[in-house]
C-alpha cells in the first residue's frame, strides 16, 4: 500500500510552498486518480514519488509497503517498485532504446535479487510487451524517444513501465498531447498491467483519460492539499463543475 | 630592440638532442640538408607560446617539459601478442597492417600481403634510396608556415609510411599505420606519413599511435600526414591516438582535395598528457568535400587541442567539423577552427559544431570558432556548446533504476556517441566505443 501522510513539500530554491498536508492513501490492486487545476501540485506529487532533486519535504512521509522512500535514490525507489510515466518523457540522443531498455531492465532485476536477462531472452520479452503496445521494434533501434511522435513517446513510456514490472505505477498526465487512437492503445497498456498485486495512481487534468481507465477512487488535489474524495462518478461532476469550488475554498 | 629570449629546457634539449642523433637519421645529403635547415627554423622561433595567436591556448614552452631521448634505429623487442594487447579492441579491426616501434618499421609485425592497389612503403629506405629530388619532396610539408611541430617533425622523423591507392583502386579492407611505443626509457618519437589516394579510388587508412602496457611513461610523438586525394576520390582517414602512458602528442594533417574528392576524417584522442592536432585542408579542384570530425576524452591536467585551418579558395566545395570533447578533473580541451572562405569559392558550404561536456567544475573549454569569409554567395555556420550533464536526464535514467554511476556513463557514451556515428565502418567505431567505454571505466 502507498501512503502519503501529511505531505508538507517546497521547492528547494525558494520559498515556495506546493504540498501542504498532503494524505493519500492507495492499496495494491486499487487504481486511484488524482484531479485538479493547473498549479494545484499533481506534477510535484509526482516527482516526490519519483524522488527528483529541486524539492524539500519539511513535513510528513511517504511510506510504500510500510517503508519510507523519502531517503532513497531514485534507482532505489524503482528496484521497489515505484515507475512514474512522465508527462514530457525525456529524449536521450545516442543511446539506442533497446539499450536503454535492457540497462534499465538488468538494473533493477540485479536490486531485486533477479536473475540478469540474457539478450535472447530480454528481446523475447522486449518483442512480446512492445506487440501489446503496437510499438514497432525497429522503432526501439532508434535513440531513445529522439523523433518520437507524442503518442509515440507515451507508449514507449509504458513499454518501459510494462518491462520494469513495478509494483506502483504514478502516471502523470499521461493523455495530454493524446489523440483518441493513441489514448486507447495507452489506456489499454496501462489496463493490462492491472492487478492485485500493484497499486496504481492516474494524475490528471481531464476527465477523458478515466472513461479508459477506469479508477476506483477519484481523490480532488487543490492548493496542496485533497480536498474531497470520492468513486468515479466525482469526476464526471468535476467535468461538469470544473474545479471552481475548490480553488475557491483554497483563496 | 632586439631582447634574446632565453631558451627554454626543452627548447636547449631538442637542440642538443638534435645534434646527437643527426647523424644517424635516415637519409641522402639532400635529406639531411633538409634536416639541418628545418632545426634552424626551430632554433630561429624556439617553441610556440601564448602571446603567437593559434597558440594562445596550448603555451609549449610553459607546457613541454621533458622531450625524452631520440628515437632512432630502434630494437626494442616487441611481440605478435605485445602488439595484440597494445591494439586492445582495434585488433578485432580486419586490416592491412603497417607497424612501427618508437619510430622504426618492423616487417615482422606488419601484414601487407594481397592489397591490391595498395602500396605501401617505409619511409626511412625511401630517404635512405630515392633521388635526391623525391627524397627532398617527401621532405616537404604543406601546412602552417613557421610552425615548430613541423619544423620539429622534419628535422627529426624518422620514419612513418608512404601510401599510395592506385587510380580507380577500392580497398576492401583498411591499412592500418601502427606506431608503437615499447620500452623503459620515454623517448621523442618523430614520424610521417605520405598518403595519396589516386583518381577515383576508394580507401580507409587508420592511424594508430598506441603502447605497451610496460612502456615507459611521459614520451613525445610527434607524427605528421601529408594527404592528398586525387579527383573523385574517396578517403576515409581515421586517427586513434590512445596510448595510456600519458605521451605528449604533437600532430599535423594537411589535406589537400582534388575536385569531386570526398576526404572524411577522424580523430580520436584520449589517455594523453598533452596534445595537439593541427589539421591544414586546401582544395585543388571544384566539388570537393572535407568532413574532419573527432572525440576527445581528458582527465586529471590532461589538455587537448584541436586546431584546424579550412581554406576555400575553389567554388563548390563542402566542409563540416564536428568536436566533442569530455572533460574530467582538471581536463582541457582547445577548439580553434578557422574556415577561410576566398574571393572566388562562391557556393561554399561549411558548417562546424564543437561540444564539451563537462564532468568536473575544474575543468576547462576553450573554443576559438571564426569564420574568414570573402566571397558573398556562401552558406556557413558555427556553434559551440558547454554544458554539464544534464540533471533531468540523469533523473529520467535513475528513476528507470539505473544507478547513478551507471547514469552518468549511458549519457556520456550517447554525448560521445554522436561523434562516433560519424565512422562508417562498424568494427572500427565499435572497437572506438569500446576504448571510450574503458576509459569511462576509469572514472
Amino acid at each position: 500500500m502507498l501512503e502519503i501522510k501529511n505531505l508538507h513539500v517546497k521547492l528547494e530554491d525558494e520559498d515556495k510552498v506546493i504540498l501542504k498536508g498532503l494524505s493519500l492513501k492507495v492499496p495494491k490492486g486499487e487504481v486511484h486518480a488524482i484531479m485538479g487545476p493547473n498549479g494545484s501540485g499533481k506534477s510535484t506529487l509526482a516527482y516526490v514519488l519519483a524522488g527528483r532533486d529541486g524539492y524539500e519535504v519539511t513535513e510528513g512521509d511517504i511510506l510504500w509497503n510500510g517503508e519510507s522512500i523519502l531517503e532513497m535514490e531514485p534507482d532505489e525507489r524503482a528496484a521497489k517498485g515505484v515507475f512514474l510515466a512522465f508527462q514530457y518523457p525525456m529524449e536521450i540522443p545516442g543511446v539506442a532504446g533497446l539499450t536503454f531498455l535492457r540497462t534499465a531492465v538488468n538494473a533493477v532485476r540485479k536490486k531485486r535479487g533477479q536473475a540478469e536477462l540474457t539478450t535472447p531472452g530480454f528481446m523475447k520479452f522486449v518483442k512480446e510487451q512492445a506487440a501489446k503496445l503496437n510499438i514497432d521494434v525497429e522503432m526501439l533501434k532508434r535513440p531513445v524517444n529522439v523523433g518520437f511522435s507524442g503518442g509515440e513517446k507515451k507508449r514507449s513510456e509504458i513499454l518501459q513501465m510494462a518491462m520494469l514490472e513495478p509494483t506502483l505505477c504514478v502516471l502523470d498526465e499521461t493523455d495530454s498531447g493524446l489523440d483518441i487512437d493513441a489514448l486507447k492503445v495507452v489506456s489499454d497498456g496501462v489496463n493490462a498491467l492491472r492487478s492485485p498485486d500493484r497499486a496504481t495512481l492516474v494524475i490528471t487534468h481531464y476527465q477523458r483519460l478515466l472513461n479508459h481507465i477506469v479508477p476506483d477512487k477519484v481523490h480532488v488535489l487543490a492548493d496542496g492539499r485533497i480536498q474531497k474524495t470520492g468513486g468515479k462518478e466525482l469526476a464526471l461532476e468535476l467535468e461538469k463543475s470544473g474545479y471552481a469550488e475548490f480553488t475557491g475554498k483554497a483563496a | 630592440m632586439n631582447v634574446a629570449i632565453p631558451k627554454t629546457k626543452a627548447e636547449q634539449a631538442l637542440t642538443e638532442a638534435f645534434a646527437a642523433a643527426a647523424p644517424k637519421l635516415p637519409g641522402s645529403a639532400a635529406v639531411t640538408a633538409a634536416r639541418a635547415k628545418a632545426i634552424g627554423e626551430f632554433g630561429a622561433i624556439g617553441l610556440p607560446h601564448r602571446r603567437i595567436e593559434e597558440w594562445k591556448y596550448t603555451d609549449l614552452r610553459v607546457q613541454l617539459k621533458d622531450i625524452g631521448a631520440t628515437a632512432v634505429d630502434d630494437a626494442t623487442a616487441v611481440s605478435a601478442d605485445d602488439l595484440r594487447a597494445a591494439l586492445g579492441a582495434l585488433a578485432n579491426v580486419d586490416a592491412h597492417r603497417i607497424v612501427f616501434v618508437n619510430g622504426s618499421h618492423r616487417s615482422q609485425l606488419s601484414a601487407l600481403d594481397g592489397a591490391k592497389g595498395l602500396d605501401v612503403q617505409p619511409l626511412a629506405a625511401a630517404l635512405k634510396s630515392v633521388p635526391e629530388k623525391i627524397a627532398d619532396g617527401l621532405m616537404r610539408a604543406t601546412g602552417p608556415k613557421s610552425d615548430a611541430t613541423v619544423a620539429l617533425n622534419t628535422a627529426f622523423v624518422s620514419d612513418g609510411a608512404i601510401v599510395r591507392v592506385a587510380d580507380g583502386a577500392e580497398l576492401t579492407k583498411p591499412l592500418m599505420v601502427v606506431f608503437l611505443s615499447a620500452g623503459t626509457t620515454s623517448r621523442l618519437t618523430s614520424v610521417r606519413n605520405i598518403i595519396s589516394a589516386g583518381e577515383g579510388s576508394t580507401a580507409t587508412i587508420i592511424e594508430v599511435h598506441a603502447s605497451l602496457k610496460s612502456a615507459a611513461t611521459g614520451g613525445q610523438v610527434n607524427a605528421l600526414s601529408e594527404v592528398t586525394a586525387g579527383k573523385g576520390a574517396a578517403l576515409t582517414h581515421v586517427k586513434i591516438a590512445a596510448s595510456p602512458n600519458g605521451a605528449v602528442h604533437l600532430a599535423n594533417w594537411n589535406v589537400t582535395l582534388g575536385a569531386d574528392a570526398m576526404y572524411k576524417g577522424f580523430q580520436y584522442t584520449s589517455g594523453q598528457s598533452l596534445v595537439r592536432n593541427q589539421t591544414h585542408a586546401v582544395y585543388a579542384g571544384e566539388g570537393g568535400k572535407f568532413d574532419l570530425s573527432g572525440a576527445y576524452l581528458a582527465r586529471g591536467t590532461e589538455h587537448i587541442d584541436t586546431t584546424l585551418v579550412v581554406d576555400h579558395a575553389v567554388p563548390h566545395c563542402e566542409s563540416r567539423e564536428l568536436f566533442k570533447g569530455v572533460l574530467d578533473d582538471r581536463g582541457r580541451g582547445v577548439f580553434q577552427g578557422k574556415i577561410i572562405v576566398q574571393p572566388d569559392a562562391q557556393k561554399t558550404d561549411g558548417k562546424q559544431m564543437a561540444q564539451a561536456l563537462m564532468l568536473s567544475p575544474d575543468a576547462e573549454f576553450d573554443s576559438k570558432p571564426e569564420l574568414e569569409i570573402y566571397a558573398d554567395d556562401v552558406v556557413c555556420g558555427h556553434g559551440t556548446t558547454t554544458a554539464e550533464l544534464d540533471a533531468d536526464l540523469l533523473f529520467y535514467c535513475k528513476s528507470r533504476g539505473i544507478p547513478e554511476s551507471e547514469a552518468r556513463t549511458l549519457l556520456i557514451e550517447s554525448f560521445i556517441g554522436e561523434a562516433l556515428d560519424k565512422i562508417e565502418h562498424e568494427e572500427l567505431r565499435a572497437a572506438l566505443s569500446s576504448y571510450a567505454n574503458d576509459w569511462l571505466g576509469g572514472r
